[in-house]
């Protein structure tokens, strides 16, 4: 991250416990501003707990975050101007339809952009004399992202936005995102990696509350390499193995692992390590394929040393 | 203010078939409660011809009125309240930019144009309708609506913003009903000496002060900080703090207070004594709790000055034996013993557990019966020559004659006043009987057996609490059948048009203590005929 940049969304040390979970463990993270910021982690890892604490509809039991340089326990009122906050288990007001639900919005925000909104109604498709109440989920999401969307906000907050969406409605809504992203920060969370990998600029990574690494998508992809060495003869696993390498695994002659912290120094430093090697491959991971790796050596393991330096 | 107006507009628009039914339960309500007064008449001549169902149906329907609008209420609260609710996570408003401040005054406009202006409103037509004027009234009107907040709007207002939905308050009224019982049931359960109640005037200005202070900062918080738990934590001080005034009962602590031993050398406003003779036989009966019994003790009064009433409101017993042991009772309400200067006797009872009357009853004690005494003075006379129509004296109300009744054309049975807002003042009520039927060509001087009633209050508060604004208080003469005679059967007494009709309206003097000692005195034996009546019921 670029340290000039400003943070739209920063926190120190946050904790959130639930009884004796702990849903959110003392988590530091930064949002540059501009970014299109993607918090991925399992179903109950621990996002939507922490974008509640983030946009103060939790209160944390320790440490402090801060949201548009406004200390979140304190946003309230006015402050949402600013913040487009859509979320797949938001309800909306039912018993309006979607024109009614516009109109009344509207005068909440000084800065709503009627050209705007006409235009996201039509991009949506949306049914403005529909009662909201019967519109699918799909249509839901449709109309909770043109009333979130039509103010210009400064930053917007997605819990899981895309998830259980058909394709269609899902690259229509992602469509509306990638044309406000050059004025607005971004901040979505998602278990699915297919749906952020191809516009997400920065990405955070959390597991049972813990946020393992918060970094840029081009410096993770650097990162991380699927390394083959093969061996002129039948080895076991090397013991002491560096834990920055994930998954290693060995078969016959050939040893394979995840490098967590590729460099271009690795090529010459595995050659020093593994002298007799007839061969070493580096091949570029997809994210999917990165996170697998660390979804996988994180379970039952200790989170790999490399992984928790933070952007 | 253009947040409040736009959450006011959308709630507006939104809830209109609530407000709907609401205005139209207000409005049936104003209009079928005046017939309980207005067709009184019609309503005798009903039961004349056997119609008593259709002649009380009104009646019974502006009861089942009085209950209908405050659940008109509730629903009303529910609907708005929940519409931007205050607990849970997943609220569409939580992230917008509402001013919780805004948003709790934009709810308050809503009450106020859809819950208060109605019944307002209601208040001043049933005013009109009573024969009273409503702008005479205007402090008590007011009064009474922030009654009903304390008493209906506030808690509602209160568990809604501690709910998410109305199933879910319906659940929580159910069971601040049941915590209220239970307490109440526990109450009764308990073993205590302190049987019996006093006039409550501490106890219930506590309880007033403190559900309305609790509730109020209980939605105050919900709105700026949505706490449920903390809110409900508070909720919970109420019932507490209740349960501590029902056990407690501090009234009993502050009697000698709120009633003090009169100075040396003061009167007391009435002097008691117990003089027995044929009528005057003190007994001891039983009560429907087995473990109590009630001692009754018919006093001989005097002394009450000229333009005076005394009021015994409470009396407190206390035993010593020659063995040195002692029982006190604690203060026991006396209804309903109001004494004027031509009053000869008073009955008071107190109540004393069945052991310590067994433990007492074989030897001569010292009883000391302490009176918690109120005195009051005439503020006004009115007398008035009874119309056959409605009429209005000061102070007290609009009466209605019922004429035509028991197939009398001309006969008044009786009389029944409308106050606004509250019990009139505490007046004694006189009329003449006449043993005859009324005839139309009947003048004055009038003679015959005279008719006596009290009525209303010395409360001094500019309204009660009422979902009306008219308060009806009958007055019931005494002496209204004439005494049996021999051969004959009872037969009503009669009020006839012209006959003179007293109004003594009286205003609170002062509170004061006085007492009775009686030596050497042998509790009365059990009344046999109303243990034996007791054990077969």
């Amino acid at each position: 991250m670029n340290p000039i940049t400003r943070a739209q969304i920063r926190t120190q040390s946050l904790t959130k416990r639930f009884g004796r979970t702990l849903a959110v463990d003392n988590i530091g993270l930064a949002v540059p501003e501009g970014s299109i910021y993607a918090l991925v982690g399992a179903n109950g890892a621990g996002k939507t707990t922490l974008i509640k604490l983030l946009m103060n509809i939790l209160r944390p039991n320790a440490g402090s975050a801060e949201v548009l340089g406004i200390e979140s326990s304190k946003l309230t009122g006015g402050a949402f101007s600013r913040i487009g906050y859509v979320s797949e288990n938001q309800e909306l007001p039912d018993g309006m339809t979607v024109g009614a639900m516009l109109d009344y919005f509207r005068p909440f925000y000084p800065t709503w952009d009627n050209a705007l909104e006409q235009q996201l109604v039509r991009q949506f498709d949306l049914p403005l004399k529909r009662n909201l109440k019967h519109l699918s989920r799909g249509m839901k999401m449709k109309a909770a992202f043109a009333s979130s969307l039509a103010y210009r906000p400064a930053l917007i907050v997605l819990d899981e936005p895309f998830s259980g969406l058909d394709p269609l409605v899902r690259d229509e809504l992602i469509e509306g995102l990638i044309e406000r992203a050059p004025e607005t920060t971004i901040f979505l969370s998602s278990h699915d990696l297919a749906e952020i990998e191809s516009f997400s600029s920065h990405i955070g990574y959390l597991q049972s509350g813990q946020l393992l690494f918060s970094e840029e998508m081009a410096v993770l992809g650097n990162r991380f390499r699927d390394v083959t060495i093969t061996l002129t003869s039948p080895s076991p696993l090397p013991v002491n193995l560096p834990a920055t390498w994930l998954e290693s695994q060995t078969a016959d002659c050939v040893l394979r692992f995840v490098q967590s912290d590729y460099s271009e120094e690795s090529p010459r430093e595995m050659a020093q390590r593994f002298p007799s090697a007839r061969d070493i491959a580096f091949e570029p991971m997809t994210l999917r394929q990165i996170f697998l790796a660390i979804a996988k050596s994180g379970r039952g393991s200790q989170v790999p040393v490399a992984l928790e330096k933070k952007a | 203010m253009k947040q409040i107006l736009h959450v006011f507009v959308k709630d507006a628009r939104r809830f209109w078939a609530e407000i709907a039914i609401s205005l139209a339960i207000t409005g049936i309500f104003t209009y079928i409660y005046p017939h309980q007064w207005r067709d009184v008449n019609l309503m005798h001549r009903a039961v004349m011809f056997n119609l008593a169902a259709a002649g009380g149906m009104m009646g019974i329907l502006a009861q089942v009125l009085v209950v209908l609008v405050p659940l008109s209420w509730w629903l009303l609260i529910s609907r708005v309240i929940h519409a931007e609710k205050l607990v849970g996570d997943r609220q569409f408003w939580l992230t917008r930019p509402y001013e919780w401040k805004k948003l709790l005054a934009a709810k308050v406009l809503f009450l106020v144009v859809f819950l208060y202006l109605p019944i307002l409103i209601a208040h001043v037509v049933l005013l009109l309708e009573a024969g009273l004027h409503p702008l005479d009234y205007v402090p008590g009107l007011l009064y009474n609506l922030l009654l009903i907040t304390g008493v209906i709007v506030l808690p509602l207002v209160t568990l809604a913003s501690l709910t998410p939905t109305f199933a879910k308050m319906t659940l929580a009224i159910l069971g601040v009903v049941l915590l209220v019982a239970g307490i109440a049931a526990l109450g009764s359960l308990l073993p205590s000496d302190t049987t019996g109640s006093v006039p409550s005037p501490l106890g219930d200005k506590l309880s007033t002060v403190v559900l309305f202070s609790l509730c109020g900062v209980v939605v105050v918080l919900q709105y700026a900080l949505r706490r449920a738990r903390l809110g409900w934590g508070l909720l919970m001080a109420i019932p507490a703090f209740l349960s501590v005034l029902a056990f407690g009962d501090p009234d009993q602590l502050l009697m000698n207070r709120t009633y003090p031993r009169p100075a040396s050398g003061t009167a007391a406003p009435v002097q008691l004594q117990y003089v027995p003779d044929f009528a005057h036989q003190a007994s001891t009966n039983t009560t429907n709790d087995p473990q109590e019994l009630e001692i009754n003790f018919p006093l001989h009064a005097s002394g009450v000055a000229d333009g005076y009433t005394a009021i015994i409101e409470a009396v407190k017993a206390t035993i010593d034996a020659p063995d040195g042991s002692h029982w006190d009772s604690p203060w026991q309400a006396v209804y309903n013993e109001r004494l004027r200067p031509d009053t000869n006797d008073a009955a008071v009872r107190f109540r004393i557990r069945r052991s310590v009357y067994e433990k007492f009853k074989s030897t001569p004690v010292k009883l000391n019966l302490r009176f918690a005494l109120t005195s009051a003075r005439t503020d006004s006379i009115t007398q008035i020559q009874v119309p056959a129509h409605d009429f209005f004296v000061s102070g007290f109300g609009v009466c209605s004659p019922h004429v035509g009744w028991l197939q009398e054309p001309l006969g008044i049975t009786a009389i029944s006043c409308r106050a606004a807002l509250r019990q009139p003042m505490l007046s004694y009520v006189s009329a003449l009987w006449s043993d005859k039927p009324c005839s139309p060509s009947q003048s004055g001087p009038f003679t015959g057996v005279l008719g006596t009633a009290w009525a209303g209050s010395l409360e001094t508060r500019p309204a009660d609490f009422g979902i009306s604004s008219v308060w009806e208080t009958p007055l019931s003469f005494s002496n209204s059948w004439a005494a049996y005679s021999q051969g004959s059967v009872p037969m009503p007494r009669h009020l006839c048009a012209g006959s003179p009709l007293t109004f003594t309206q009286y205003r609170l003097a002062g509170h004061i203590q006085t007492d009775l000692t009686l030596e050497d005195f042998h509790l009365p034996g059990l009344d046999i005929g109303s243990t034996l009546l007791f054990m077969t019921r």
